[in-house]
């Protein structure tokens, strides 16, 4: 029993690790973010495209760092496995640095 | 780079002949019906009112008059905006490609075709993306409808060290109020019954329609308080004037805010719902009664305490005027969240009379997928060296700083069109250092500006009359939401070419043509692509209006901030060790016999884009400096008498205005004048330069220039 715990434990301890290493905004370089973000994701996010048009306005941080949490439920899961960690990060630090109550939100263009 | 063919140096600005008159001198005879009226937007400063040009057969603008259908001015156009025919027929107008020849400054120049200065253009600018990165170019643009493309080029370019010329004027105050309530507001002045204006002088420096509904409100009953240092003709008109003590305005603010709290003169309902802090804040401001006040400010603590029921009394249609050019001081960010406070615990947020937000008018962005460069360097020039810079906007203090200074790495070209920080950037003697510094510096103007003077290349753009230009939004209060454009009313003169053109044309030399593939019409047909009728509106009208919500748009809404409410206390601030509420610093105090100095302008004039005006310059051919009588008299110096303006970084000799209208202890001129380029004949080495006297301060969080800093010595010159 105590094995287990300690299993879940270290399991839960990587668990938090992983994800605060996707989600330090601090680590991302958000300029390469910007150009991931509309090389890989504004191709469908976008005015008459086949999902939801999306820029970092279109969320708060804290739905940012939700949306990051949970990738894997998302229907384009399998096209951000091809996506490094780094390139996650430096996504993330656009989204995140630009979101509708950050300081400095991000402008249409 | 050969440059055979080219005319002889030494040509081109300067003692040229007045060839325009040849131009305007043919009348159409008495055929008013041939009088053709084409619609086009005023470029006499930044408010782009609408207008209609009286053009006759032989394709000449005679002149300009409002459209009476723009209603962000209200249909009218001032005399400023008149005066714009002879910003496009002023025989000082840059008429080809000029290349320096000699010493920078030196003002040689020789004549370019188009192909030869594109060509070396875009030489420089490679070669200097293959020595420094491509962040070695800094690009600063003006308030123009055309700057889009040169943020484009920039991006396009690769270099991300793109600055606006909004750091020496206003991004302290958007700061604040960004990180108060979530955006920038617009203040609904029409319906306002209160308003207390702070070093603002909206009735000379005007913003449409903030200037005219503030009159009409006034004649409706509204009360108007300035304060200000100087007599100005707002606190001409205005019910109480205060001449506060510069520097001091939080002190005042606090003491308000003391006032509504200790009293309980808020709406408790609205401070409930939609702010986050007044604990915080109440216990903040106690200390900061109206008897401390007094002493900082110089305002008679009665007098605050009185000013301070009357607006909760006429709240929630009332309102601290947030204001404009908000480059003063170096906590100015702190001083306009003062203001931001105030106006939230009046509770006029997004209410008549109050302050609302801006409105979504339709137009849609045209995006575009620049490439990326890995080897650029991670960060702006400028960054890191302010605590809460806007990443889009950047410091032009900050990065003049790191340009002479080669960190964090080097930058060796310069790209401006339509901006002049040798006269707006304060320290004047620093921006000439850092052209020094440079490599290349290419200039794109109307006119030769002090900073095309200091340019390599300059190129000749065409006015506002002459151009086509890309649809753009207006936020015109309680008036209206709209957008303008701009055709040709006439054929662009001499060479002249729009900068749109002329980044299309260095983008094919470096072999970036794909970003720049399209025509004006095909960028509108996209702006507009949601709006169906604007185009037609746009043609018929000259204007085109959304007519959408403007107050109650935030019922239901959250604010953009990290708590969703108004942030009396700013948790962001307080994560960034940045003072969550703000704390008092008195302002630095004047050294015997010498006198703070305070900058601004009056109605004829938009600092350097229009002192150069021949019709304006008749009205004030050059500045002065406004000192009081009590010390002008220790000093020996009478009205119209020569002085010496010294501070610790230049100098500047203009004549004295000896008068009333300033305290003793402050002195103030207009920006504008004293011109180094010879190109600018009427202004030229007329007046002194603000940028030539000032010392370069800034705001710590924006940074955003703070010119009311500087402390100077007068003395009369014999």
């Amino acid at each position: 029993m105590i094995r287990r715990l300690g299993s879940a434990l270290i399991l839960l301890v990587f668990l938090i690790g992983a994800v605060g290493l996707a989600l330090a905004a601090g680590d991302g370089n958000a300029r390469k973010g910007k150009y991931l973000y509309r090389k890989n994701c504004r191709t469908c996010h976008i005015d008459g495209g086949s999902a939801k048009s999306l820029s970092p306005i279109d969320k708060t941080q804290a739905k940012w760092d939700e949306a990051f949490k949970n990738i894997e439920k998302m229907p384009c899961k399998d096209k951000w496995s091809a996506l490094s960690e780094k390139d996650i990060q430096d996504m993330y630090a656009y989204l995140w640095g630009h979101a509708f109550d950050s300081p400095s939100p991000a402008k249409c263009e | 780079m050969k440059l055979t063919g080219a005319a002889a140096a030494g040509a081109a600005v300067g003692g040229q002949s007045r060839i325009l008159h040849a131009l305007v001198s043919k009348t159409a005879g008495n055929s008013k019906a041939r009088i053709e009226r084409k619609f086009s937007v005023c470029d006499m400063c930044f408010n782009k009112c609408g207008l209609i040009a009286k053009v006759d057969p032989y394709g000449v603008v005679k002149k300009l008059d409002p459209n009476p259908k723009f209603l962000k001015s209200r249909g009218m156009l001032c005399a400023r905006g008149n005066a714009g025919i002879k910003q496009l027929y002023d025989p000082d107008r840059l008429k080809y490609p000029l290349l320096r020849q000699g010493e920078r400054g030196q003002g040689r120049w020789q004549r370019l075709t188009w192909d030869q200065a594109l060509d070396h253009a875009a030489e420089k600018l490679q070669r200097i993306a293959e020595k420094y990165t491509r962040c070695g170019v800094l690009f600063m643009a003006g308030t123009d409808l055309q700057s889009t493309f040169v943020h484009r080029f920039a991006n396009v370019f690769g270099s991300y060290n793109v600055i606006s010329h909004e750091s020496n004027c206003l991004l302290s105050l958007n700061r604040a109020f960004l990180d108060t309530f979530g955006e920038i507001p617009i203040p609904d002045m029409l319906n306002c019954k209160y308003v207390i204006m702070a070093g603002a002088n909206r009735f000379e420096a005007l913003v449409t329609p903030d200037s005219i509904d503030l009159m009409t409100a006034m004649q409706n009953g509204c009360k108007l308080v300035v304060l200000d240092p100087r007599f100005t003709k707002t606190a001409a008109l205005a019910n109480e004037w205060f001449p506060i003590r510069p520097g001091t305005d939080m002190a005042f603010f606090l003491a308000v805010a003391h006032v509504l709290v200790a009293e309980k003169l808020y709406d408790p309902r609205f401070v409930a719902e939609k702010t986050f802090g007044i604990e915080q804040l109440s216990a903040h401001v106690n200390p900061y009664t109206p008897e401390w006040a007094e002493k900082e400010c110089e305002i008679p603590a009665g007098d605050i305490r009185r000013l301070a029921r009357e607006l909760a009394a006429a709240a929630p249609t009332a309102m601290v005027y947030p204001g404009r050019r908000s480059s003063d001081y170096e906590n100015s960010t702190q001083i306009r969240r003062a203001f931001a406070i105030v106006n939230a615990l009046l509770g006029n947020w997004d209410r008549p009379g109050g302050l609302t937000a801006a409105r979504k008018i339709g137009i849609k962005s045209v995006p575009y997928d620049p490439p990326f460069y890995e080897k650029n360097p991670e960060k702006r020039i400028d960054a890191d060296r302010s605590l809460m810079m806007f990443e889009e906007e950047g410091s032009f203090k900050h990065a003049r700083d790191a340009v002479i200074e080669g960190k964090p790495y080097p930058v060796k070209g310069f790209f401006t069109y339509k901006t002049n920080p040798m006269q707006t950037g304060a320290n004047r003697s620093k921006t000439i250092e850092m052209i020094h510094t440079l490599d290349f510096m290419l200039t794109v103007d109307i006119a030769m500006s002090d900073t095309a003077w200091m340019a390599d290349i300059v190129l000749p753009a065409p006015s506002n009359f002459e151009r086509e230009d890309p649809v753009s939004a207006l936020q015109g209060s309680s008036a209206c939401a709209c957008m303008v454009m701009r055709d040709p009313v006439v054929p662009a003169m001499f060479e002249s070419r729009p900068v749109f053109w002329i980044v299309t044309e260095l983008s094919k030399r470096l072999g970036l043509g794909e970003y720049f593939n399209y025509s004006m019409a095909d960028y509108r047909k996209k702006q507009l692509e949601e709006l169906p009728d604007a185009m037609d509106a746009l043609l018929k009208d000259g204007v085109y209006y959304n007519p959408g919500k403007l107050y109650g748009v935030y019922e239901g809404k959250v604010f953009k901030t990290l708590s969703k409410k108004i942030e009396l206390y700013n948790q962001r601030y307080a994560d960034a060790g940045i003072d969550p509420l703000p704390v008092y610093e008195p302002p630095k105090q004047v050294p015997e016999g010498k006198f703070r100095i305070v900058v601004g302008r009056n109605a004829y004039i938009t600092q350097g884009s229009s002192t150069n005006n021949e019709l304006l310059h008749e009205l004030l051919p050059e500045n002065a400096l406004w000192i009081h009588p009590k010390p002008a008299g220790r000093l020996g110096i009478k009205p119209g008498d020569t002085v010496a303006v010294a501070s610790k970084v230049g100098k500047g000799i203009l004549k004295a205005h000896v008068t009333q209208e300033t305290r003793p202890d402050t002195v103030y001129m207009d920006s504008g004048y004293g011109a180094l380029s010879k190109g600018l004949t009427l202004v030229y080495a007329r007046g002194a330069c603000i940028a030539d006297i000032l010392e370069d301060y800034s705001d710590k969080i924006s940074g955003n220039m703070a010119m009311h800093q500087t402390m100077v010595t007068v003395r009369k010159i014999t």
